[in-house]
């Protein structure tokens, strides 16, 4: 307590207790031309890295260095997802509980309709097997019997609107090549544009460059998926004339040419048409397609290496 | 700082960026998925100056690109960048400011969203404006709602570990 004839400032001011010095900020202390330096290099080290890496995306030092770093941090990587995948599903779980009802009565009348269908193809699937025993018919090979499925793990998922790529758990060591093409359970999912020893970048249907021919099975109208609005794909390049319905099933069109080969086996499942439009000034019809895999929560794929 | 300290800021940003690339890049909550690694980095690089920011961010952007198979480089520019201007920040006017984390992310979010774009941009590649335009405010907020619970996280295990660090203050009495 300060004396009450002192005023508190003088109290203060006269005060003999040593204070410790006052607290410099860490990097404060640091002279101004040693944060330049440092911020400098480690933007000319940023930008040396962007440049070679973008000059040579599939090989040399650095994409040497890229492929041991990512192999390393794979572990972790998998840990991580596997720790949060209980939440997920949790999420996933209370999040779907209030549509369950009104799907669950769709998904019955669906499953009804495609029980018949199902019994239909197989009489017209075995009917077909003969007749290409019957006319020596050739073909390329076709998925999923001309294919091996070698199963990996996701390990990152797209960061943010930039990026419609995945990492794979799986590389040239299990055979993965560039532009085998990628599935999950339920479609397709893409193909891979990138690959390193141990793990594979995959390319997303929903990526800006990515095209595939497609087929409606039903009407037989062919066309070329590109992606869409979000997460949804468009069926272009069907001329106005054509016939294309609101639920046709699209798969994967195979190779026409075999000079020019396509990078899909024919017949892997790829979404329905959600909505077909016509309009006066485009030139074709305007498809929507919803695709049968969930290309924004995969935790698995399987990449198809011909055997 | 010490090495001690510079070790448990790499723990850190590790930790948060394998969170980022394998959890949190799904978690598409309001629209955008948030991103803890922004908000980490903001609060080591206020906590500990623009230095340690910038090599902080450095070495998040190396692993993010690494763990996701990118372009290499791309990620660390931008974050190294983002690290420095927020240290520096720190350093300055926002130093113990209650209100310097919070303002800091979400200046930080915008301005990293709109640096990558213009990288894509010039790199040729993919730049879609438009949903970054759309994405933006709610990665703001989803990144609001992290920086309190991760700013407290930090600034805990980054506490200074000597006496003389510790902040001092001057109490009137009388």
């Amino acid at each position: 307590m300060a004396p009450p004839n002192r005023s508190a400032r003088a109290a203060v001011l006269a005060s003999s207790v040593q204070r410790s010095k006052s607290n410099p900020y860490p990097s404060k202390a640091r002279s101004a031309l040693t944060r330049r330096i440092v911020l400098s290099v480690l933007v000319f080290a940023a930008l040396a890295l962007l440049t070679i890496s973008f000059r040579t995306p599939s090989g040399g030092v650095v994409h040497g260095a890229q492929g041991v770093v990512s192999s390393a941090l794979k572990p972790f990587q998998i840990a991580a997802s596997r720790v949060a995948r209980p939440f997920r599903d949790a999420y996933g779980y209370v999040d779907s509980l209030a549509a369950a009802k009104s799907q669950n009565e769709k998904l019955r009348k669906e499953v009804t309709q495609l029980r018949a269908q199902y019994l239909q193809s197989k009489s017209l699937a075995a009917k077909a097997e003969d007749f290409q025993k019957l006319l020596n018919y050739e073909q390329g090979a076709t998925y999923p019997t001309g294919y091996r499925a070698v199963n990996a793990a996701v390990i990152s998922f797209p960061s943010g609107p930039f990026s419609q790529t995945i990492a794979i758990a799986t590389g040239r060591n299990d055979g993965i090549r560039i532009n085998t093409p990628v599935v999950s359970g339920d479609g397709l999912v893409g193909r891979v544009t990138n690959v390193f020893a141990r793990s594979s970048v995959v390319t997303l249907l929903t990526d800006s460059n990515s095209y595939v021919s497609a087929r409606d099975l039903t009407t037989g109208v062919r066309g070329l998926i590109r992606h869409g609005q979000g997460e949804t794909l468009i069926l272009d390049q069907v001329a106005k004339e054509l016939l294309v319905n609101k639920g046709d099933a699209l798969v994967t069109d195979g190779t026409r040419d075999p000079r020019y080969p396509d990078l899909y086996p024919y017949g892997i499942p790829i979404g329905t048409v959600s909505s077909v439009g016509i309009s006066d000034t485009a030139s074709f019809l305007q498809v929507q397609v919803n695709p049968y895999a969930n290309l924004g929560s995969l935790d698995s794929v399987a990449a198809l290496v011909k055997r | 700082m010490s090495w001690l300290d510079g070790f448990k800021a790499a723990v850190i940003l590790f930790v948060a960026a394998i969170l980022q690339v394998s959890v949190f890049s799904q978690a598409h909550v309001l629209g955008a998925p948030p991103d803890i690694l922004l908000v980490t980095l903001v609060a080591v690089a206020l906590l500990r100056g623009s230095v340690v920011g910038a090599a902080g961010g450095f070495f998040a952007g190396i692993l993010v690109d690494s763990a996701s198979l990118g372009e290499l480089g791309l990620t660390s520019l931008v974050l190294t960048l983002a690290g420095y201007w927020i240290g520096r920040y720190g350093e300055t006017t926002g130093r113990d400011r209650f209100h310097a984390p919070f303002l800091s992310v979400a200046v930080i979010t915008v301005l990293y969203s709109f640096g990558l774009l213009v990288v894509h941009f010039v790199l040729g590649e993919t730049a879609p404006a438009g949903r970054v335009f759309e994405g933006v405010a709610p990665a703001a907020g989803m990144n609001l709602v992290l920086t309190a619970p991760v700013y407290a996280l930090v600034r805990r295990l980054l506490r200074p570990s000597r006496r003389d660090e510790l902040s001092t203050e001057v109490q009137l009495i009388g």
